[in-house]
């Protein structure tokens, strides 16, 4: 039992990372209809900036992982600028193919800067564990589980409640009636383009310090992040987090009580059988 | 007339490729570019002819090369056993997971190749009583024919198994262009261009996309034998993903839906990394560069290399495009 919520809880942990991921590359593909595999390259470049910044530039963690958010969000703004405002048009097979290639392109740039070796954040916080009642936590993954929710808090807000949520939502909807009213349907791409980059960096930069940073870590985090989005139902904000979060546990505890060679088999047999019987994912949501 | 003078020339060539370049390195080159052909004209069949983009070729060649292995390695099965063996396993996979998926079309599809494929790679890896895991199996025997008194070819020699790969390859090539030729190619261009249509008016798209997804499936097989007797050595390493990008950047780049687009392209890829790398480029920028040939090439070069040069010399002519027919619109 206590293995049972250990396990649990080290699966909130990931799965919140797969959720911040997952929510940014729904918003990217429910909008523009574009499957972006180079999406985990910015959790991967939110890693290795706030290690720069803490490494290099002696940065306080928490200020590293600010830059590191804003440097991933300016790359994230450029690159769609330069290449997947042109991708749009594109059928799905080429506009694919070029996000491929583009995260070639930036996980082999990362291992050519920071080298193929395993590094490794400094964490700010001390190594004793906070005791709750019976449950004993980390503080640096009590941190993450915070700020996370605090992130999607703020992006419902966002949605929810300002002009330019209510743009996105819309353009979300119906791009043709969106721009019949004035919606700057470019604009709101790029705009949500650049905060998908920034939430998958915070998500690169929190778990960068409690897991080893690769360069191949972004390839993983994509295919992670297509796993919950499907199962979650493209462009279906709630699926994303919920089945984000049910990923991560659901390989913790399978690591744990079945087989830890396969818990990454776990997300992939569940895709397939998602796709397969309920092809609009747990939460609907448009296709 | 004149298509069956080219056609001499570049049998006579690629016949000539081990008595003009005595080099190994360069012959070391040739029978990847060959196996490379293989795997990426099946794969041409499903994403250039039919339009349906697939991430999971990588694991019918892995399934090739370690079917035919294993049974040389574990049970003494000779070469010309496994080959065939390799490939009906791969061929017989594809059946079976076509039967689950080939009516999930777009981006739904993409994604369970990849899941497909990484299954696929996780079994390998974890299964190690068979396949050795990590450290892979090796001892894979070179091909031997041998007939007491008459003769003895060892295809250890890299000459010879050049040989072996362009006749393989060449068989490839000739089959795929057969296919297209028939109803069968006709059948996949209409499901390309529109689906719907093609239905209405009689065309069992699921048949035409299993003909297409298993030939594929059966020629990538071939090749994962030749490549495991080839290198006499195969591991997990085959089910990267990287090599499922290498194979797609030969058919974009080369030309999909045609069919020397993939072949041309097949050559260029192979031969290109090792040139970066014979330049002085680390692996990390060889990567980098083909990374950047996939974005640049898709956004200018969006058709390919073959049909973007046809069309140039046609219009050097003054003649009508001739390739413009088989470019996917």
């Amino acid at each position: 039992m206590e293995l049972a919520v250990e396990l649990v809880g080290q699966g909130l942990i990931i799965g919140s990372g797969y959720a911040l991921i997952a929510v940014g590359l729904t918003m990217i593909f429910g909008l523009m209809n574009l499957a972006n595999f180079a999406h985990g390259e910015f959790y991967m470049l939110g890693a290795y900036f706030a290690y720069s910044a803490v490494s290099f530039l002696r940065l306080n963690y928490f200020l590293a992982v600010a830059l590191a958010i804003a440097a991933t969000m300016v790359l994230g703004f450029a690159l769609d600028r330069l290449v997947f405002r042109r991708l749009r048009r594109e059928p799905i097979m080429s506009a694919t193919m070029a996000t491929i290639g583009l995260s070639i392109l930036l996980q082999y740039t990362a291992q050519m800067v920071w080298g193929a070796y395993p590094l490794s954040i400094k964490s700010p916080f001390p190594p004793e564990p906070l005791s709750l009642g019976p449950i004993v936590v980390p503080v640096n993954r009590l941190f993450i589980i915070a700020v996370t929710i605090f992130v999607i808090a703020l992006f419902h807000w966002l949605l929810k409640s300002t002009r330019l949520g209510k743009a996105i939502r819309a353009t979300f909807q119906n791009k043709e009636s969106a721009a019949l009213v004035g919606i700057e349907i470019e604009r709101i791409y790029t705009t949500a383009f650049t905060i998908g980059a920034g939430m998958a960096a915070i998500s690169g930069a929190l778990l960068g310090s409690i897991f080893t940073l690769l360069p191949t870590m972004g390839g993983f985090a994509t295919l992670k992040a297509f796993i919950v989005v499907i199962v979650g139902g493209m462009g279906s904000f709630v699926g994303a987090i919920v089945s984000g979060l049910m990923l991560g546990v659901a390989e913790a505890l399978g690591a744990g009580f079945v087989s830890s060679a396969y818990k990454d088999g776990v997300g992939f047999i569940v895709v397939i059988v998602v796709l397969l019987f309920t092809p609009q994912g747990l939460f609907g949501g448009k296709s | 007339m004149g298509r069956a003078i080219a056609l001499a020339a570049v049998a006579a060539l690629l016949l000539a490729v081990p008595i003009l370049f005595r080099d190994p390195y360069v012959l070391h080159i040739a029978i990847y570019a060959g196996i490379n052909v293989m795997l990426v004209s099946g794969l041409n069949l499903l994403v250039g002819y039919m339009g349906l983009l697939s991430l999971g070729h990588g694991a019918f060649w892995g399934l090739g090369a370690y079917g035919s292995a294993l049974l040389a390695v574990k049970l003494g099965i000779s070469f010309w056993v496994g080959l065939p063996a390799g490939a009906l396993l791969a061929a017989l996979m594809s059946f079976l997971l076509g039967n689950l998926i080939l009516r999930v079309r777009g981006h739904r599809f993409v994604i369970i190749t990849i899941a497909f494929q990484e299954i696929t790679r996780l079994v390998h890896y974890n299964w190690v009583e068979l396949t050795n895991g990590q450290n892979g199996l090796s001892g894979v025997p070179s091909p031997v024919v041998a007939i007491p008194g008459l003769l003895e070819i060892n295809f250890f020699a890299k000459e010879n198994f050049y040989y072996l790969v362009l006749a393989f390859a060449a068989l490839t090539v000739y089959v795929c262009y057969r296919l297209v030729g028939s109803h069968v190619g006709r059948a996949l261009v209409a499901i390309r261009e529109n689906e719907s249509l093609a239905e209405s008016v009689g065309v069992n798209t699921f048949r035409y996309s299993m003909i297409a997804f298993g030939t594929g499936a059966f020629f990538a097989g071939l090749a994962g034998s030749l490549y495991a007797h080839y290198s006499r050595y195969v591991s997990p390493d085959v089910f990267d993903f990287i090599h499922i990008v290498e194979m797609l950047i030969m058919i974009l780049m080369g030309g999909r839906g045609t069919i020397a687009g993939p072949v041309v392209g097949a050559i260029i890829f192979t031969a290109l990394p090792e040139s970066l790398r014979f330049v002085g480029l680390s692996p990390a920028a060889q990567w980098f560069t083909l990374g950047l040939i996939l974005v640049v090439g898709i956004l200018y070069v969006p058709e390919g290399i073959v049909p973007r040069v046809a069309r140039l010399l046609a219009r050097r002519r003054g003649a009508r495009p001739a390739a413009a027919t088989e470019n996917p619109a």
